[in-house]
């Protein structure tokens, strides 16, 4: 095949996200309505996922969504270009308040006055009246997102459900879509949006499920809480810390040097890699919470 | 009553043989697996683990030291070190430890990581008889126990005072999220990392981090030294 059929056959199949990055477009065009979205198939087939059949359903939590396999561009990773994620599933919203007050109540080890420091430093929980008692100041404090939660209590939680924190890769992947399209993160007017999403000042965290709904149909990715990933340590940036003031970049990694940003329109991602560099473990946070994910 | 009496006592008898029997085959299974220790410790090549260490390789934590809330030791993970046998992170209580994460292979800076422990080692002088030094591999896949038992007699770690360790990929982040540690894959067979060196008392808590290479290392030198209960 010549080069020219070749490339007229990949125009045929529609635009994809390996065509996108190679052009860098910042208006890439929109993904043809023959293709339906995760969360248009759903809506087709009559809504939620059968609780019954979903594992990691249950009644007292939220169903998950099935994210389907595909590349992307991570904003720092391993190397400079695409990734495979594979297909996995994914809460629709983060875990709320009243989730994760069921966990502890079943879970005492994970009480605000029992856990172990090396597991949730002095923030754990820290609004809540009692270790059983979120004190809802309004109906709807119950459905927002749970905060000051650590990352080991975010993946107790996971683990009690049978389910697991997502990966960093996967929360990307599936935070770079906006509503008509899963690969939106070169998409200069969706970056400006969410850019004003995450810097517009807020005095508590919205009900779970208010605020946009992605291709997948995932919501709250974007300016409501920072989630936690199962791997935050994986994120290794030049300059993240106050410690390598002593010593240049080469010193403090250990490596040719950290790679760099593959995007630098993509702010919110910056915001976001950023935040997760200083991280450790038991760290809790009035702004940080989570949601599960599973193995397809 | 006398066919009641008769009865207890028969039933007595038969604990007591069931006891013996029991006893009997709790010594078999014991010399059997000691011989099977034996074998595989001979077959290793390793030295005898001398007797004040028997308490560590057990797993369990000296008596004295009691771990606290803050510990790294809560993590309940299991690890194995050169010999091959199970670990818990806990074994490592009791003793001053700095602790580290690398991984054999490791060309670039890991062998600097290592220079700074033993530089760390010979300002303590007659203090660092009392220290332990600790490698956690980032990359168990390769780092197997044998390899960990290789590349310490390579680079002439003595087994007496250091301990390394592999583990599942999950526990590894967990210690790498409580160290405060970075780490991901650089290109095929390269892990990118911070490099950090941490202190952490009997109880193992962390009691100073040393982040970055070949600096200055009084600040972890005093560290350890107040670990210890030392003044300068």
């Amino acid at each position: 095949m010549t080069p020219t059929l070749l490339l007229l056959a990949i125009a045929a199949l529609g635009p994809s996200p390996l065509a996108a990055t190679a052009g860098g477009l910042a208006h890439a065009p929109r993904v043809p309505h023959a293709v339906k979205s995760p969360r248009a198939l759903e809506a087709a087939h009559g809504g939620q996922p059968d609780r019954a059949t979903d594992p990691v359903g249950g009644s007292a939590f939220a169903a998950m969504v099935r994210i389907p396999a595909g590349r992307f561009t991570p904003l720092f990773g391993s190397t400079d270009g695409e990734v495979a994620v594979s297909a996995f599933r994914l809460d629709r919203h983060p875990v709320t308040v009243a989730e994760f007050a069921a966990f502890v109540e079943a879970y005492p080890a994970w009480r605000r006055g029992k856990v172990k420091r090396v597991f949730a430093d002095e923030g754990y929980l820290r609004g809540w009246h009692e270790d059983l008692d979120p004190g809802f100041a309004g109906p709807d404090d119950a459905r927002r997102p749970v905060t000051d939660v650590s990352w080991f209590a975010a993946r107790a939680y996971c683990e009690a459900r049978g389910a697991r924190l997502p990966t960093l890769d996967e929360w990307e992947f599936a935070a770079a879509a906006s509503e008509d399209r899963p690969d939106a993160f070169r998409d200069a007017e969706f970056n400006q949006r969410l850019l004003e999403l995450y810097t517009r000042p807020r005095p508590q965290a919205p009900v779970v499920g208010t605020t946009f709904e992605n291709w997948y149909g995932v919501h709250d990715l974007h300016g409501v809480v920072w989630e936690w990933v199962e791997d935050f340590t994986s994120v290794l940036l030049s300059g993240a810390g106050r410690e390598d003031a002593a010593g240049t970049d080469r010193k403090l990694f250990c490596a040719a040097g950290s790679v760099g940003a593959t995007d630098t329109g993509n702010y919110a991602a910056f915001l976001r890699y950023a935040f997760r560099a200083k991280l450790r473990g038991a760290y809790t946070g009035a702004r940080m919470g989570f949601r599960c994910a599973a193995d397809a | 009553m006398r066919g009641r009496r008769l009865k207890r006592q028969e039933t007595a008898r038969e604990r007591g043989r069931d006891g013996a029997l029991a006893l009997a085959l709790a010594l078999a299974i014991a010399s059997a697996l000691g011989a099977t220790l034996a074998v595989a410790v001979i077959e290793a090549g390793t030295p005898a683990i001398p007797d004040e260490h028997a308490h560590a390789a057990s797993g369990r934590p000296a008596a004295s030291t009691p771990i606290t809330d803050a510990s790294l030791y809560n993590l309940d993970s299991a690890w194995r070190d050169g010999t091959g046998e199970e670990r818990r992170l806990a074994s490592l209580a009791g003793r001053v430890q700095l602790v580290s994460m690398v991984y054999t292979h490791c060309a670039h800076t890991c062998p600097r990581v290592l220079a700074d422990m033993k530089r760390i080692e010979a300002r303590l002088g007659a203090d660092g008889a009392e220290v332990g030094f600790v490698l956690i591999s980032l990359d168990p896949e390769r780092d197997t126990p044998e390899r960990l038992r290789e590349f310490a007699a390579s680079v002439g770690l003595d087994p007496h005072r250091w301990t390394l360790l592999t583990g599942r990929p999950a526990d590894v982040r967990e210690v790498a999220a409580v160290l405060g540690v970075s780490y991901r894959p650089d290109g095929e067979t390269e892990i990118a990392h911070t490099n950090l060196i941490a202190v952490l008392d009997g109880a193992g808590e962390i009691r100073h981090r040393q982040l970055g290479l070949g600096g200055e290392l009084a600040e972890t030198v005093a560290a350890v030294r107040s670990a210890l209960g030392r003044t300068e």
